[in-house]
């Protein structure tokens, strides 16, 4: 069986007509009234894909909901006793088989992190699970970034395509898709198209090597955890760094790794659904305790946070993995333009604590 | 299939509730499973979700002993929006619970020594369950010190076992903040009250819980009475979603209190990011 | 200390700094891209350390940035005596996502403004483009260009480019829609909401902070959902809290990730504001803004 296919430019919708007759398909699409932005949408047949740039929001909604139902509940006389109210519990974890389409390796990153956290503690998340078990990632040989993107900065880069499942390498004239592990096959064959030609093959050959080679950000931003504890208590740097922060979630929320999330209860009558939803550790009531007490009051605490999750505390705990893909969205969308990267690089000592 | 969803609470049903302070309620639960309640096991200082269904989950120490197979016990005090509506709750209420979760106190290390268990308010839960546990198996331990405050001897909890804490061979030094009528114990704050008893540290394991405030005077005094860090062992409280170790907010740097908690020892402490 | 801007981390990316001392006055830049309206850092706790008694705080404000320290001194969160205003004139500032993705550059060397045009280098070459072209709704619909307030003018004051009866042309040409039309407008539009309160952060009148009631239990207005309902109803809340108050600077549109035109709601609430009570927002610090007090003989009403 072959393990590559050819997709011409205008080849694309049969293509993905036919793979989401059979399951979800998500692609990135332009979206906002200047069509400026993006974001991943389930593809009907007419969705017209943008893959010739990053998207405003990842595609991390696909396997972690914004917000979904973890259980139901509803308050029912118990049959036998008249005076006893019962619960009726219902748990419904279920997931489609699913292709992300065009995703970018920063993309995928952050899903290497979440099924650390998710599938690779003592507990088990079988909604992340089965989710993640259903799902494939066609991901693009990245040719776009900006003076945001930082990939290589933390151990990736444009071409790595470790998490994914297809590589799709754009090229003049089309899409070459190949299947990069055994149970991306299937996958391929339902797409269909072109037997790619050898001409076609050493192309995109070529542009991956290329692609791998490229340096995507300056510095090296993996060994910052020593630099972060000794900042820590620093007060005078974190606000030096992040005065401007006017604790949005924007940067939680537009972040492939970024996953922390609150469980919250909603009724209505005697029924009721256990919610989880995206939390954001920038926000004051994230860790604001019962008694009034709040261990992260100010912006710059939850912001430090914010970088030793990413820079100290997850690679302590996860075999030196950064908790940061490099995508560049907390510093494009920041209403202020804060810059993640010269936050973390200044921790080193001596550097200067100014902006 | 629900077996393997950890945010999934077993059901149960509110047995009893005493009311032990203004503000405090100890609420005894029995699953509903009976099969689960009889092979329920769990260790001292471990913690439960308690789940009203509809207003969302918080987060208790379990205060029964681990030999105590007729009910789980847990004391709430009144302060958010979860504890207001557990202390509504009343005899054949149900209410769902996730436990046992956290990593509950090291007994078998504190064998064969003495223990001072310093306790402020609600924090007597905590200690209650160890203490519990260890008057079970007095002979595994030496000389068992508590000392107990309160406001005021209304705000003692667990008034009504005191005796039979007192017969299970444990000197027990009741504190309230100042004088009150008829009161025949101690006046004065905890960490007052600990200097003045000036328990040995050799060979002793002392575990402190109680208000914030408390427990910082208190390891200072622990350490001016020779205590080393390591043998002093506190209960950590944090805003808490998940409780697995999953949702995020519960950290201190690198630990989560829900899972790599709420136990913890002063050494540790020290090592870890001051973000308290 | 003064607030002002400086070069974030690209030259088309600008942030807000805090001039500590005269070493950091250097750092200070005024061009077209020079975005954020730097007023809410006065009044949402977010200065560290907090002044000291009796010294003064400057601060660098555009004519919409004026507005926004006149309904918040009106309002007495801010006394105007704390105060030195940097007032400057303004001839209207970038959208500059508009501007990044119509280009498409990157690797951005320099930008300067030569004439009414902004002059990007790259690594390859020199792009020219139309300052006017790439001007921000907010900007195109402009009535106060010159601050209204200040101790300082920068430089010489503008003429406006919008006359009052051209004020809410956007709302005007929205209203003229039907029905139908502006529901699935505003239903696609808000959809994209992904409620990460942005808007109201960046808002200098928003001055809830962390006791917004968007994110309250008790009372619970909002659940944690993201359905329409519930960005329809953050959004309205967000602006009827501002009925009156708001003094259209549009940073809530600005620092929308998802690009949703929210100020449009605002600058509806402020039309009526206009006809039926004949008041504007944020230009006399002695007014006392309508929806703030209580007139049993209200005429407009």
């Amino acid at each position: 069986m072959s393990r590559a296919i050819f997709i011409p430019r205008d080849g694309l919708h049969p293509v993905l007509d036919r793979l989401s007759a059979e399951m979800d398909v998500w692609v990135p699409v332009a979206s906002g009234p200047q069509k400026c932005g993006g974001e991943f949408v389930r593809y009907v047949p007419g969705t017209v894909p943008v893959l010739e740039r990053q998207s405003t929001t990842p595609p991390k909604r696909i396997l972690l909901p914004q917000v979904e139902s973890l259980l139901s509940y509803a308050y029912v006389k118990d049959p036998e006793d008249a005076s006893r109210v019962k619960i009726n519990l219902q748990a419904e974890i279920a997931a489609k088989p699913t292709v992300v389409f065009g995703a970018r390796p920063c993309d995928v990153r952050g899903f290497l992190l979440f099924d650390r956290v998710f599938t690779g503690g003592p507990f088990q998340d079988e909604y992340y699970r089965k989710r993640r078990e259903n799902t494939f990632f066609a991901t693009l040989v990245c040719r776009q970034w900006d003076a945001a993107c930082f990939c290589s900065s933390v151990g990736s880069g444009p071409a790595d395509m470790e998490g994914s499942d297809l590589r799709l390498t754009p090229l003049e004239d089309g899409f070459l898709v190949e299947a990069i592990n055994r149970r991306a096959h299937p996958i391929l064959k339902l797409m269909g198209g072109e037997q790619p030609t050898k001409t076609q093959l050493e192309a995109a050959e070529n542009l991956q090597k290329e692609t791998t080679e490229e340096q995507v950000g300056t510095g090296d931003l993996t060994h910052s955890g020593d630099d972060f504890r000794g900042r820590f208590e620093d007060l005078e740097y974190w606000r030096s760094m992040v005065s401007q922060c006017i604790s949005c979630g924007v940067c939680t929320f537009v972040c492939p790794t970024c996953y922390c999330f609150s469980i919250t209860d909603e009724m209505q009558g005697l029924e009721g659904e256990r919610l989880r939803s995206w939390d954001s550790c920038m926000f004051y009531q994230y860790t604001l305790e019962a008694s009034g007490h709040n261990p992260r009051p100010s912006k710059f605490e939850r912001y430090r946070n914010r970088i030793g999750h990413k820079f100290s505390f997850i690679p302590a705990k996860y075999a030196g993995m950064i908790g940061c893909c490099g995508c560049g969205r907390c510093i494009r969308s920041c209403p202020v333009s804060i810059d993640i990267r010269k936050v973390v690089e200044n921790l080193k000592e001596n550097a200067c604590a100014c902006s | 299939m629900h077996a393997h969803n950890p945010y999934l609470p077993e059901l149960a049903t509110v047995k009893e509730v005493i009311q032990e302070t203004h503000n405090i309620r100890t609420l005894r639960i029995v699953l509903d499973d009976e099969e689960k309640m009889r092979r329920f096991v769990f260790r001292p200082g471990q913690v439960g979700q308690l789940s009203v269904f509809g207003v969302g989950e918080s987060t208790f120490v379990i205060n029964s002993p681990p030999s105590c197979k007729e009910y789980l016990q847990f004391s709430v005090m009144r302060a958010g929006e979860v504890t207001q509506r557990i202390h509504q709750l009343s005899a054949g209420d149900p209410i769902g619970v996730r436990a046992p979760l956290g990593n509950g106190f090291c007994f078998e290390e504190l064998k064969g020594k003495d223990i001072l268990f310093v306790g402020g308010g609600i924090g007597m839960a905590p200690l209650r369950t160890l203490l519990l546990h260890m008057i079970d198996h007095r002979a595994d331990y030496g000389d068992i010190m508590i000392i107990y405050g309160a406001r005021s001897p209304q705000d003692l909890c667990y008034r009504y076992e005191f005796d039979k804490w007192r017969e299970g061979k444990v000197d027990l030094v009741l504190t309230v903040d100042s004088e009150f009528p008829g009161w025949k114990g101690r006046v004065g704050f905890v960490p007052t009250v600990l200097t003045e008893e000036a328990p040995s540290p050799h060979n002793r394991v002392a575990i402190v819980c109680g208000p914030p405030i408390m427990i910082k005077f208190v390891l200072f005094n622990l350490k001016e009475l020779g205590f080393q860090s390591d043998q002093i062992l506190t209960t950590l409280e944090k805003r808490m979603k998940c409780g697995i170790g999953i949702c995020g907010r519960c950290n201190i740097g690198t630990n989560y209190v829900c899972v790599d908690g709420p136990v913890f020892s002063v050494a540790q402490l020290q090592g870890m990011v001051p973000e308290l | 200390m003064v607030i002002g801007w400086g070069t974030g981390y690209d030259p088309l990316h600008v942030t807000p700094v805090f001039l500590r001392g005269l070493e950091d006055v250097s750092r200070l830049i005024w061009n077209p891209l020079c975005v954020q309206n730097l007023t809410g850092y006065l009044v949402k706790g977010a200065l560290t350390p907090p002044l000291e008694e009796g010294k003064k705080i400057g601060i660098c404000v555009r004519g919409c940035d004026s507005r926004s320290l006149v309904a918040l001194i009106q309002e007495k969160l801010l006394s105007r005596e704390s105060l030195h205003i940097f007032g400057i004139p303004c001839r209207g500032t970038l959208d500059v996502r508009r501007l990044m993705n119509e280009s498409g550059l990157s690797q951005i060397r320099s930008v300067t403004i030569q004439g009414d045009h902004l002059v990007v280098q790259n690594d390859e070459e020199a792009h020219r483009f139309p300052l006017e072209r790439f001007l921000a709704r907010r900007c195109l619909r402009c009535r106060h260009p010159n601050p209204v307030i200040y101790d300082e003018l920068v430089y010489q004051p503008i003429t406006p480019r919008t006359a009052p009866e051209d004020a809410y042309r956007d709302v005007e040409a929205m209203e003229a829609r039907s029905l139908q039309e502006r529901h699935l407008f505003w239903s696609s539009e808000l959809d994209r909401c992904i409620r990460c309160y942005a808007c109201r952060n960046a808002c200098p009148l928003c001055i809830c902070q962390d006791r917004c009631i968007a994110e309250t239990r008790e009372p619970r207005w909002l659940t944690q959902r993201v359905n329409l309902p519930e960005k329809f109803l953050y959004h309205f809340i967000h602006a009827l809290h501002l009925a009156g108050r708001c003094t259209e600077c549009g940073e809530c549109e600005r620092v929308c990730p998802m690009e949703i035109p929210v100020t449009l709601i605002k600058e509806k609430l402020n039309q009526i504001t206009r006809d039926l009570l004949h008041y504007e927002a944020g230009l006399d610090p002695e007014a006392l803004p309508p929806l703030l007090t209580y007139n049993p003989n209200e005429a407009g009403i």
